[in-house]
């Protein structure tokens, strides 16, 4: 985790400090805390869980229990670039799986999880409604269509370019000031 | 009462039974993973379904979710219902790993046996299985969550049955993982049942993990020896060596659960230190040698039949028929007779508690679990007794109200209200708490010995806000119980507490018509020593005395670590250099086997069948579990499978010591020749005492109390104090107390205990620890005149002020107080900052 990130994080936690006094210490409120906590962070981390558990006087595996009970609730962050993989039925067929595989070993994280320095995150997906072009991957809000294993290595080096492009951007702008 | 037919045959069972115990009880075992007759049923895992042909409920339903009703016909044997269970198999085994080769559950595993059984045998599913990532989870289970069947017991059992909130359910569907929030020690002291009630091998033993399959145990039934409770267990050794015990149901004592403690204390029968061999000075003897030895020192010498006089002391730990043979040695050699306790406490207050329990007031823990009002005095169940804690617990799931009076920090797993009093004011409480919770016209209709009783009670008491309270809420509950229990703890109270627990008893069942009262004691044959005790009135105290003297030269200690329990070591070791002989017993290898003249090895309970009586009076016999020998894995080099022929054992020298004492008898040639010419049941045999039980003459006896009907002490004699004593300014009281894990002398020598059991420290309240400049995690240096004890202190907000509690762990040397109840001037105890990083 950059610095950064870190420093945004603990701000977020303090935030939540206060945020949580809002709430009375019943344990009935205990999912509006978790969704209070998501919408404040994009994911539920684990001190957050903590301080749910310390504010309700619950266990933090009763908190934890809960919060996994429910596929909405996520508990890594989202990365700068979100990739979901469709597996929906035509993108199944077509092969999504060997797609996501793919991902899995290029970027060496699950499904599911974050990249440690936060750029990609990897999801599956059922369906995103362009089945004529399965399999189909997402990276933000850009749809991939007919992916395959070399078109996933290509998506790299663009993102690649895309970013250092945007760098040469940023500098050139900061030396014409 | 509903009737109904299941398979063809009819049962009449008590209202609101479930059809599958309904079965059971006609022999008919239904299948099943979630139900659990501790737990109720939930109808989680499907498996128990069976068909009801008629009646008031048709088709296939789940027999733990539906209560017997009339004119059911059932049938567990339906094809209808096989082929549904067989499906329910199917798909609890679609998950669940091909690894029975490498897993400690195969063998007595649920799941493999209703997979069998229930006639799934070819696993039509060819996809992937669902994986998970274990924790660790402690030195006591192991945890494999990729076999898991989704059961919930576990979780049931963990959080609703112990009421421990760190291990629970996560996820959904087939992904619900069963574990902690992260890594780390199960924080229940019986965490150990998850292995037992898990129906496959998620939870295992971990100690005993791949060291042998069911089929591969010697198993006995057995007695757990490490508190006084006596929880049934059973026991399994292989190869000689003690490798996992589990807990056996018992109606009356510990129900289907027994505590890690007990489970996993078991270490000491197999360690390699262990003394095998006799000892005469510091060199290696046969037995007969030894024994003949011994004889020979004994006897005054120039050949006159004169022996020298010996004290003798026995042991709260040793099993009835040892503490029996001793008083029959001392007694036919002209001996004093044997004490059994060498802390003068224990001794006092453990022979009040056997003189005043009787049939009408003692009570077994399922009867706590049905009591709806409890007050423990001077007790610390979880780490005195902790399955004490569980009966406590049910009893206030099943809404009692639960009180503990006791000065150090009390933990239950249960809402219960803690006066956390100094302990001279424990008695001056109790007596006003009951005062408040009996109205005086009924102690006045109770008779006059009742009213008088009454009358001398405490109406007013100074104590703080917070105890005021809990003392009223108490006493509200005491008006409307119906079944209320008294417990008292013996290692901390002061002497005349026992007594005074037992008039309050008698005064309660005299008003309310019930009242149970339970004693806590110190050790697993503690009230047959201290039974022995009474009725010979001897004690430690006039032996050491004697010893002191010059009166008497010799000593003998049999499976009793004196100088461990001795409370003032200084008069111990003076005491100790006078003796010419000192004759030490034990399984054990203790300070006091290395000070041995003599030494004698003693076989352990899994050793020897024995008679133990915990401390309801229940009499109760552990079966012997294995051979007696060193455990084969210990034999170093060649020796195992033996090279050359030989007829003895390895490591086989031990003997029972009740055996050491009968050869002891034959070889001095006294007239008691009933020791070693026949069985137990000979010399267990008496008039008074622990022995009325064995009229019979049946050897193993009975199980069963051994209680008279009525105590010989008339109740109300107690002294009631009107004020209660100030504690003393300027001074700390110390408690030396037990733990759960690490303080109790055979658990404490375990390896997994070992590794559970919390550093030591001793407990202060916040406010004395800043007057004395303490913070938490700081040492603190108590200056006794015999020298320095240093321990680390750990706040603690719940506990009473002007005290300092203080684990009796075996490798701190507390003897050095040189008193049971030491006080301490606050300038004498220095304090030593924590380092910090």
């Amino acid at each position: 985790m950059d610095s950064e990130a870190g420093r945004e994080e603990a701000a977020l936690l303090n935030r939540l400090r206060t945020r949580l006094a809002d709430f009375e210490k019943d344990r009935a409120n205990l999912l509006s805390i978790l969704r209070m906590i998501q919408e404040t962070f994009s994911y539920i981390p684990e001190e957050a869980i903590y301080m749910a558990a310390d504010h309700l006087d619950l266990a933090p595996s009763e908190v934890y229990g809960v919060a996994t009970f429910y596929n909405q609730f996520k508990f890594n962050p989202p990365g700068k670039y979100p990739i979901k993989v469709c597996l929906g039925t035509a993108c199944h067929v077509k092969g999504g799986d060997i797609i996501l595989e793919n991902f899995e070993r290029k970027l060496d994280i699950r499904e599911g999880e974050t990249t440690p320095d936060r750029d990609f995150s990897l999801e599956r997906v059922a369906c995103v409604g362009c089945c004529a072009l399965a399999p189909v991957a997402l990276v933000g809000e850009a749809v991939h269509g007919h992916m395959a294993p070399s078109k996933v290595e290509g998506l790299f080096t663009r993102i690649q370019v895309e970013k250092e492009m945007a760098e040469r951007e940023k500098r050139r702008h900061e030396s014409a000031r | 009462m509903p009737r109904l037919i299941i398979d063809n045959q009819k049962i009449e069972v008590p209202e609101g039974t479930k059809v599958i115990d309904a079965a059971e009880q006609l022999g008919i075992m239904i299948p099943r993973f979630c139900y659990h007759s501790a737990l109720g049923a939930v109808g989680a895992c499907r498996l128990c379904a069976v068909k009801f042909l008629e009646g008031p409920v048709q088709g296939i339903e789940m027999s733990c979710m539906t209560d017997a009703r009339d004119d059911m016909v059932v049938s567990t044997d339906d094809p209808e219902a096989r082929a549904f269970r067989r499906f329910i198999i199917e798909c609890l085994m679609m998950n669940h790993p091909h690894d029975c080769p490498v897993c400690d559950e195969g063998g007595h595993c649920l799941l493999q046996d209703e997979t069998v059984s229930g006639g799934h045998d070819i696993r039509r599913y060819k996809g992937k299985k669902r994986t998970f990532r274990d924790q660790y989870i402690g030195p006591f289970v192991q945890h494999e969550m990729n076999r898991c069947i989704h059961c919930y017991l576990c979780v049931r059992f963990y959080q609703e049955f112990t009421g421990y909130r760190d291990l629970a359910a996560y996820q959904i569907g087939y992904r619900v993982y069963y574990g902690r929030f992260e890594p780390g020690q199960l924080e229940s002291p019986f965490s150990g049942n998850l292995i037992d009630i898990c129906p496959t091998g998620v939870f295992t033993d971990k100690p005993a993990r791949y060291r042998g399959r069911r089929w591969n145990m010697e198993r006995s039934p057995s007695v757990c020896i490490h508190c006084s409770l006596g929880c049934n267990t059973v026991a399994n050794a292989r190869y000689r060596e003690m490798l996992r015990q589990e807990a056996r149901l018992s109606e009356s004592v510990n129900g289907h659960f027994i505590c890690d403690r007990g489970r996993f204390g078991f270490g000491y029968a197999n360690l390699p230190d262990r003394p095998r061999r006799a000892e005469i000075g510091k060199n290696e003897a046969s037995w007969t040698e030894a024994v003949r030895a011994l004889a020979n020192r004994l006897t005054i010498s120039d050949g006159a039949s004169e022996m020298k006089k010996t004290a003798v002391l026995g042991s709260a730990r040793s099993s009835l028929e040892t503490q029996a043979a001793l008083a029959i040695l001392a007694g036919s050699a002209g001996w004093p007779m044997p004490a059994y306790f060498a802390d003068p406490h224990q001794s006092s207050v453990c022979r009040t508690v056997v003189r005043r329990l009787d049939e009408g007031l003692a009570v077994s823990m399922k009867e706590i679990e049905r009591a709806d009002w409890i007050l423990a005095v001077g007790a610390d169940p979880i780490n005195e007794a902790p399955m004490l804690a569980l009966a406590m617990r049910q009893a206030v799931r099943n809404g009692g109200k639960a009180g503990v009076i006791d000065p150090r920090p009390v933990f239950l797993p249960f809402d219960f209200t803690h006066l956390p009093i100094p302990r001279e004011q424990m008695e001056f409480c109790l007596n006003h708490l009951i005062h408040s919770g009996i109205a005086r016209q009924e102690a006045d209709d109770a008779g006059e010995a009742v009213a008088g009783f009454y009358a001398q009670l405490p109406e007013e008491a100074e104590f703080e806000e917070a105890v005021r309270e809990g003392i009223s809420t108490l006493a509200e509950g005491l008006k409307q119980s119906e079944h209320p229990v008294l417990i008292c703890g013996t290692d901390i109270v002061p002497l005349s507490t026992p007594d005074l627990a037992a008039d309050h008893a008698h005064l309660l069942n005299r008003i309310k018509n019930t009242c149970g009262l339970f004693y806590i004691l110190p050790g697993a044959d503690a009230f047959g020593a201290a039974m022995l005790e009474a009725s010979a009135e001897s004690a430690f105290e006039d032996l050491l005395k004697a010893i002191e003297d010059g009166e008497i030269t010799a000593l003998m200690v049999v499976e009793n670590d004196l100088i461990g329990a001795y409370p003032n070591r200084k008069r111990l070791e003076t005491a100790l250099d006078r003796l010419e002989l000192l004759i030490v017993l034990d399984y054990l290898s203790t300070p006091t086997v290395d000070r041995a003249d003599f030494f004698l090895p003693t076989t352990t309970v899994f050793e020897t069948g024995s008679c133990f009586i915990n401390q309801e009076g229940r009499l109760q016999y552990a079966e012997q579990v294995h051979a007696v020998g060193a455990p084969i894995r210990q034999l170093r080099g060649r020796s195992h499978p033996p090279r050359e022929h030989r007829d003895e054992v390895p490591g086989g020298d031990p003997r029972p010591a009740w055996r050491a004492v009968a050869d002891l008898v034959r070889a001095l040639d006294l007239d008691e020749i009933r020791l070693y010419t026949s069985g137990p049941e000979s010399w267990l045999t008496g008039s008074k005492g622990p022995f009325r039980f064995f009229q019979e003459k049946i050897y193993p006896p009975r199980e069963g109390r051994i209680l008279p009907a009525e105590s010989e002490v008339a109740p109300f004699k107690s002294s009631i104090k009107k004020e209660a004593k100030k504690p003393e300014a300027g001074t700390l009281d110390i408690l030396f107390v037990d733990r759960t894990f690490g303080a109790e002398a055979l658990s404490a020598l375990s390896e997994p205990i070992r590794r559970a059991e919390p550093a030591a420290a001793a407990f202060i309240h916040p406010k004395d620890a800043s007057e004395l400049g303490l913070s938490d995690g700081d040492s603190a240096i108590l200056r006794f005149e015999e020298g320095d004890l240093e321990i680390p202190v750990a706040l603690n907000n719940d506990m009473a002020r002007g005290l300092l509690v203080i684990p009796r762990k075996p490798d701190l040397e507390w003897q050095t107080a040189g008193a049971r109840f030491p006080r301490i001037a606050r300038n004498r105890i220095a304090g030593v900052r924590k380092e910090t990083e």
